[in-house]
């Protein structure tokens, strides 16, 4: 899948560019961001698009935040629907990642 | 308010032609618009379903209003989960409850169609086994009729209770799918769709702060649809909602995998999904550790409990204030998984501390217990609860870790105490006890009769009951008047609203004005004529169905009900036994002419209750086919027991067999229905049985045999000898004796030896010869007393005066009151 990834402040701004995250496409996704995860330490996954996330996608999403964190960097989410927004509830995950609604807000949070 | 033809037509004359108008233009429209067809191309159920529509316009109409006033308001809500709800027939209910029923009537019959006939053709939503999913059903009658703010919750079920038929006397068991032609009461809400995580494992990792944060990992997801029913109060100012779910596949399939080719594969997870809603399950044994049933039970509580949470936070914004708002009522273990769901969904997802949350949790919940029998009562091994429910069974633990310390500093050093109380059975393997999960975790305990609550107290559950004693408590089961007079016996409650006005539809205790025309020869004779004409009807039925022809001057004695030892239908079948050979061998003729009826659906893995289906069947054909006995003798076992059935069979009854073993039967309905509508009981004195005695009076029932002290007594002394009976008695000996003898299985030898064994068994567990002779003295004395017609017609219009007590208005009434702090528009005081 093509990732969009926008500059904002010197933080990285990737758009999931899919409705729905799920076992058919995770593993395409995360072969797919590990560029990005690569090039960047600091980074916000905008999820305006995401309509559908199952454990995969959030697995997925997990992973970017290990990563990440193994060499000092941060993970930030923005653009949650609120049906994603629930299922992050459900399994606790909205407990270990920083989630704001916008991504000027996830950007923004980094510099606090 | 109106339901009797009479003083509905009369009230409405003024009226009539204009609304028998609009409902002939409704249902034509329904036809057209709604079904797509010509109205000359209308098939009967087509006809019915513009029919039911046209009523659901009415239904929709209420409910939106009392949305309205809810939204307004903001009442406490009733939630009341259950694995089962047993509808049946829905359009006769309706059009009673609203009072249009000489409308649509009318309306139909300038259509050249009539309304019985129509009625007919609706399957019955049969989606539960038995007397919990009928007492369900008829509580949201209640809801409704009382105007307390209340939502059933349950499974949409594409298979409901399966279809019996018989063959050469044996059960044989056919899939029910009632929506295979669709239903036009559900309204699908797939907006309001919920998401639901199965299966999967715990990760255990910190958050952000580095606090520790179990996270739900690899769980797979269903999707619950909710699928809503309206149902109607009588007077048709309130309706009921009940909610039920069907389990839907995340995707439809795998676009992708279908685009390779393999349409099948594709499909695959989306039918595993789905099967989550495909069936209900019997009640029998083979339900106990089936994965797909505790997944059942989760799908129906986390659909449920989501849903309320996101009701009550649509008007508040603290949990604090939950309770207050909202109560959610289990009935019976099936949804006590709503403990640890609550307690996840305000820990893990609303950010409470665990005390607050388990007060709120506690102070919301009540549990209704259903069942004495200990090898009852629902458990799942934890290893399967773990693959299921990973972070359910955490949360179970911790729940358990803070109860037992509670336990341990009350009863210190007790430790068989803790291990009895435990939510953990120590056992091989492991197993999670859902009736201690349910009681640990509400505030509320009660059991359905007062003998039963008694037992609760001191048999099942005296731990519990010693360390919680305010938590218990008893209400008393009660069955709605609507359905099972007004709808079931029109006839009858027509009499009865002539006679004494139609108060009685909403307080049943005005019943009591009837007494003073009991002894009225022109009352008596107009309630013979109503018994003689539903009696005629039944044999109709009986003829049609199991090819018995009957007269309908015998005296009609009913056992319908679930076929289950603890019933003891054989008991039933020991003294027809006992009364034809009798006849036969010692030309000893029975008071008076019987005709014995019996219905009910045996558990497909429960041998022993299809045996005495078969048994019935034989000894019937015996009897059936012996000149000596037709006048005097006959056995009919009407197949495929229903709800809608159940109206037919029961305002014919004369003769209620409630024979359970005493301590067995929680409460019983059916001994209600049957003694509402002027039957006379015999029975033991179990479940609801003693309190119909105290209402009715001893004189105008039938009670023999042991009582549940004298059972426990046996039981533990071990003092059964059926041994004794069997050589003391020649009656006993002669009916054991025709068990092993072939004498009704002539072509299927020792088919029935096993009877001979088991009741001559010192471990029977429900003491047939014991009970046995004074089973045949009452029987004896209730022939006598038919042979007095004006004495037993008496009897039988006291029984119905005196059943006010047994209305579910009443018992809902004192749940809202003493267990939910609520009150309806129309309570009760």
């Amino acid at each position: 899948m093509e990732i969009a990834v926008d500059n904002i402040d010197s933080i990285a701004v990737a758009a999931v560019p899919v409705d729905e995250l799920d076992a058919s496409n995770a593993g395409e996704f995360k072969r797919d961001i590990a560029p990005v995860l690569q090039a960047n330490t600091r980074l916000v996954l905008d999820l305006s698009r995401l309509r559908f996330v199952d454990s995969s996608g959030l697995g997925a999403m997990l992973s970017c935040l290990r990563q990440l964190s193994a060499k000092s960097g941060d993970l930030k989410l923005c653009g949650m629907s609120k049906q994603v927004r629930a299922l992050f509830e459900l399994v606790r995950m909205h407990r270990i990642f920083d989630i704001y609604g916008t991504k000027e807000e996830a950007v923004h949070a980094f510099d606090h | 308010m109106l339901s009797t033809t009479e003083s509905a037509e009369n009230i409405q004359k003024p009226a009539t032609a204009d609304l028998v108008s609009t409902i002939q233009e409704s249902v034509r429209l329904h036809a057209r618009y709604s079904l797509g067809k010509a109205w000359s191309d209308l098939s009967s159920r087509e006809l019915f379903n513009a029919v039911a529509l046209s009523v659901r316009d009415r239904l929709v109409e209420r409910m939106l209003e009392i949305e309205e006033r809810y939204r307004r308001d903001v009442p406490k809500r009733i939630n009341y989960l259950s694995i089962e709800f047993l509808i049946g027939q829905s359009l006769g209910n309706h059009l009673h409850n609203l009072g249009i029923r000489d409308l649509y009537r009318q309306a139909l019959s300038t259509f050249g169609a009539d309304l019985e006939a129509v009625e007919e053709c609706e399957e019955d939503a049969a989606l539960g086994n038995g007397g919990l999913g009928r007492l369900a059903a008829c509580f949201l009658d209640s809801f409704a009729t009382l105007g307390i703010p209340a939502c059933g919750y349950g499974i949409n079920y594409e298979y409901g209770l399966f279809k019996q038929e018989i063959n050469n006397g044996y059960q044989k068991e056919k899939p029910e799918n009632w929506l295979a032609q669709g239903t036009p009461w559900e309204i699908p809400r797939p907006d309001e769709a919920c998401l639901v995580p199965v299966y999967g494992r715990i990760e255990h990792g910190v958050d952000r702060k580095g606090g520790y944060n179990p996270m739900w990992m690899d769980w797979r997801v269903l999707i619950g649809i909710p699928h809503d029913m309206l149902i109607s109060g009588y007077g048709g100012r309130t309706v009921s909602l009940l909610r039920l779910y069907a389990a839907r596949s995340s995707r439809d399939f795998d676009i992708r995998i279908f685009n390779d080719g393999d349409y099948f594969k594709a499909v695959k997870q989306k039918i595993a999904s789905e099967t989550i809603s495909k069936v209900l399950y019997p009640s029998d044994a083979l339900v106990q550790g089936r994965e797909l049933r505790l997944v059942q039970e989760y799908f129906l509580v986390a659909c449920a409990v989501r849903d309320i949470v996101r009701r009550f936070e649509q008007h508040h914004d603290r949990f604090r204030d939950f309770p207050a708002k909202v109560a959610l009522q289990l009935n019976d273990t099936h949804p006590a998984l709503a403990v640890a769901e609550l307690m996840r969904i305000l820990v893990d997802e609303k950010d409470l501390e665990w005390e607050e949350a388990w007060t709120i949790t506690q102070a919301t919940l009540g549990y209704t217990n259903h069942t004495l029998a200990p090898e009852a009562l629902e458990k799942w091994p934890v290893s399967l609860f773990e693959s299921v429910l990973p972070r359910h069974l955490q949360i179970i633990y911790e729940i358990n870790r803070r109860f037992l310390d509670r336990v341990s500093v009350a009863h210190p050093g007790d430790v068989e105490r803790i291990r009895r109380m435990s939510i953990i059975e120590e056992s091989t393997p492991n197993q999670v006890r859902m009736a201690n999960l349910a009681m640990v975790g509400s505030h509320s305990i009660n059991g359905v009769s007062r003998i039963h609550t008694e037992l609760i107290k001191t048999s099942l559950a005296p731990d519990f009951f010693q360390l919680y004693p305010e938590r218990f408590n008893n209400k008393t089961n009660g069955i709605t008047p609507r359905r099972w007079l007004l709808k079931a016996n029109p006839g009858l409650a027509n009499l009865i609203s002539s006679t004494i006005g139609e108060g009685w539809l909403t307080d049943l205790y005005r019943l009591r004005e009837l007494e003073s025309h009991a002894a009225n020869a022109g009352f008596q004779a107009e309630f013979q004529r109503v018994k003689r004409s539903n009696k005629e009807k039944l044999a109709r039925i009986v003829q049609d169905t199991a090819q018995v022809k009957v007269d309908p001057d015998s005296l009609f004695d009913i056992q319908v009900k679930r076929i289950h030892a603890y019933k003891r239908q054989l008991l039933n079948v020991m003294h027809i036994i006992d009364e034809y050979l009798s006849l036969v061998e010692d030309g000893r003729q029975p008071a008076v002419p019987r005709t014995y009826i019996f219905a009910g659906k045996a558990p497909p893995g429960y041998w022993l209750a299809k045996q005495i289906i078969k048994l019935i069947h034989n000894v019937g054909r015996v009897i059936n086919n012996d000149l000596r006995a037709s006048h005097w003798i006959k056995v009919a076992f009407i197949p495929d027991y229903r709800v809608s059935l159940a109206e037919k069979i029961i305002p014919a009854a004369d003769l209620s067999e409630q024979i359970s073993t005493a301590g067995t039967e929680a409460s019983g309905t059916g001994n209600m229905k049957l003694a509402l509508n002027g039957a006379l009981t015999i029975g033991t004195l179990d479940g609801a049985n003693i309190e119909i005695l105290e209402e009715v009076g001893e004189e105008n029932m039938f009670i023999f045999g042991l009582k549940a002290a004298e059972v426990r007594t046996m039981r533990e002394q071990k003092s059964y000898r059926p041994w004794e009976d069997y050589a003391r008695n020649p009656h006993v000996k002669r009916v054991v004796d025709s068990f092993s003898s072939n004498l009704f299985c002539p072509h299927e030898p020792d088919l029935f030896t096993w009877i001979f064994a088991s009741v001559l068994d010192a471990n029977d567990a429900h003491f047939h010869l014991t009970d046995f002779t004074p089973y045949v003295e009452a029987q004896e004395k209730a022939g006598e007393t038919f042979r007095d017609r004006g004495r037993w017609i008496r009897m039988a219009i006291l029984n119905v005066a005196r059943m006010g007590k047994f209305s579910s208005d009443r018992t809902v009434a004192e749940y809202a009151r003493e267990i939910w702090g609520v009150k309806g528009s129309t309570l009760l005081d």
